[in-house]
């Protein structure tokens, strides 16, 4: 079985962000980039099946990124996946949901696969839209917020599902897309051996060129435009109050709700 | 872009409270773009659940009990939404940023070749275009976006941002014909529920929260459940406890969790990483009790009491 994983390249989670004024996009020089840390979750679940379905299964890391994020996508094959391709290319800059999901449609359906895993959310879209979307125009089924997988293979899956107030269990065809939560499991940190093996496996890229694209993507594709952009309010200093015990603390906080009029 | 319409979150003929926002600020956007304000209801209980929508200020109510909602995972949804966009034409659909409503909004921007704005805490409008405004980048930035080369705009609004305000005269229910020639590839075998009455957790108006400065599971039952109750609110967690077991997920708020914006946040020996900041830095009031003063929370916090629990 063929698996490939979508993974995003961030800006570090912890680090300071700020959007150009004049591009009104993120800022990303002097950010370190990370592999989405919801996609180390994906990748996790890829390799867990990997080791249940044994050595003819592979695991393929997909991302669209500048070429840049090569050194990134290294830490992904350091893991454990086989190899990865990379969709690169001027021309995305500016992609919104809509021309990610469409340029990376193409670029997957291109590499083949049998199923695609994604996280649920990226750090910095946060829209959790590409996933979605980009089932439609694979048009493989999108399985969505899976908790665990149960079975996979023979063209069929079957998994649990997270919902609000509990779980669903779910059957379906291969090929398809799931996203993961992060009940899959903890990503394993890469052994010595996994970062030295990682140095020598294949990082394909393609072009726009390849894919043959008959809409625009980047900015001038996109279907959404940021218009402006502000600082958020800032909140008011807090209040400090110690509190050497329950009573104490009890009362700061009733005195605090009923000044708020909250209580 | 000329009309709303909104997806009804909806099970058994039980929405959320969102639903009633969506509705409410779909008439303003309607007004604005001159076009009409439409609603979705799909599945068993859709049609009593219509009728309790008439005291909303829609147009037209959209409405299918198709078994095959409730049978098959989401996409009998998309189809049905689909077939209402394209027959109402070019219009801004509206979906509450739940776990079921993002994935309704990223099928439709595939389907219907449409741009999405998310999260989005409030509208403004510009040359008779609705501009979806949003917090982004963790909260750093608040971004204005808009919609350009497409005839659908889909956002995912988040709970609690608009007031909902009954009104109107009572919308049109008209039923949707089951779209045509469709197979359903994901079948619902089962579904468990493992906690119940966490609907809410988006809509409560107070949230009391617990990390692991808890310590345990006790403490949600002994301490946060009794306080949340007696402050009509609802409990909700860090990924930590949720990650102990203390919890089930479905409590967990944060990035990877739900998002809220309740007018009164108490968090419980919750450190305030960005993680769980990012999922309730937008609720009115935020109270955090813990051990040590100088944590993160400290930082967007409106009252930090300092004690052992
Ligand atoms: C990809 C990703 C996604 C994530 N998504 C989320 C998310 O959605 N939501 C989320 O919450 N986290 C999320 N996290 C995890 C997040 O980074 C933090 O690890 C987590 O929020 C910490 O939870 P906590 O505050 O309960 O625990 P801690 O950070 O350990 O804080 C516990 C606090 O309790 C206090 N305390 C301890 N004992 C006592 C006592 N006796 N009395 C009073 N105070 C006490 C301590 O001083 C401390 O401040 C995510 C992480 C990653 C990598
Ligand atoms: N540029 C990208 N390259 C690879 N995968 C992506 C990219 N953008 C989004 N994804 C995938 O889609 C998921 C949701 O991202 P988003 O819709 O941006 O919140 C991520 O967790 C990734 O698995």
């Amino acid at each position: 079985m063929k698996i490939v994983v979508t993974v995003k390249l961030v800006p570090d989670t912890n680090a300071a962000k700020r959007i150009d004024p004049a591009t009104k996009r993120l800022v990303r020089t002097g950010l370190e980039t990370v592999l989405n840390p919801f996609d180390e979750y994906a990748i996790e679940a890829a390799l867990q099946l990997k080791e249940r379905l044994g050595s003819d299964t592979t695991v393929t890391i997909f991302t669209m990124a500048p070429e840049t994020g090569k050194e990134t996508i290294r830490k992904a094959l350091a893991m454990g996946a086989d190899d990865a391709v990379m969709l690169s290319d001027a021309g995305l800059e500016g992609s919104d949901v809509w021309a990610t999901s469409y340029a990376m449609a193409q670029a997957l359906k291109k590499t083949g696969f049998d199923l695609i895993l994604a996280g649920g959310l990226s750090d910095d879209g946060n829209t959790g839209g590409v996933p979605g979307a980009l089932a439609e125009y694979i048009g493989v089924p999108a399985l969505t917020n899976v908790r665990k997988i149960e079975e996979a293979g023979d063209g069929k899956i079957r998994a649990q599902r997270e919902t609000d107030s509990g779980y669903q269990v779910v059957t379906g065809p291969l090929p398809a897309l799931v996203t993961v939560t992060m009940a899959v499991g903890e990503p394993r940190y890469a052994s010595l051996k996994g970062i030295m093996g990682a140095k020598k496996k294949t990082i394909a890229t393609t072009s726009l060129a390849d894919l043959g694209l008959e809409r625009a993507v980047g900015t001038d594709g996109a279907k959404t435009e940021v218009i402006d952009i502000s600082a958020p309010k800032p909140r008011e200093k807090a209040r400090v109050v110690e509190a050497p015990d329950g009573a104490t603390g009890a009362r700061a906080i009733f005195d605090f709700l009923r000044e708020k009029k909250l209580i | 872009m000329q009309h709303v319409i909104v997806f009804v979150e909806q099970k058994a003929g039980q929405t959320r409270k969102v639903t009633y926002e969506l509705a409410t600020e779909a008439r303003k956007i309607a007004d604005v773009l001159g076009g009409k304000a439409h609603a979705v209801v799909l599945g068993a209980g859709a049609a009593q659940l219509a009728e309790q929508l008439k005291a909303y200020p829609l147009d037209v109510v959209h409405v299918s009990e198709d078994g095959d909602v409730d049978k098959y995972f989401l996409d009998p949804i998309v189809d049905y939404m689909e077939s209402v966009a394209r027959s109402v034409g070019p219009s801004l659909i509206l979906v509450p940023n739940t776990m079921l409503g993002r994935d309704v909004a990223g099928r439709l921007v595939g389907r219907l070749e449409a741009g999405l704005t998310s999260d989005v805490t409030d509208y403004r409008f510009e040359g008779g275009k609705a501009i979806g405004v949003a917090p982004k980048l963790q909260g750093s930035t608040i971004t204005a976006c808009g919609f350009k080369n497409t005839d659908y705009g889909i956002s995912t609004v988040r709970p609690n941002a608009f007031s909902a305000k009954a009104g109107g005269s009572g919308a049109q229910i008209v039923a949707v014909d089951k779209p045509a020639g469709k197979t359903y590839a994901l079948l619902i075998e089962n579904e468990v529920e493992e906690a119940t009455g966490e609907m809410g957790l988006e809509e409560a108006p107070v949230v009391v929260s617990g990390g692991r400065g808890l310590g345990g599971p006790e403490p949600f039952t002994t301490l946060l459940k009794p306080l949340a109750d007696a402050l009509g609110g609802a409990v909700g967690a860090s990924r930590a406890a949720a990650d102990a077991g203390w919890v089930p997920y479905s409590l967990q708020i944060g990035q990877t969790g739900k998002i809220v914006s309740p007018q009164l946040y108490i968090a419980v020996g919750i450190s305030g990483a960005i993680q769980h900041k990012v999922g309730m830095q937008t609720a009115g009031t935020i109270v955090a009790i813990n051990r040590d003063g100088t944590v993160p929370i400290g930082e967007f916090a409106d009252l930090v009491v300092v004690g052992d629990l």
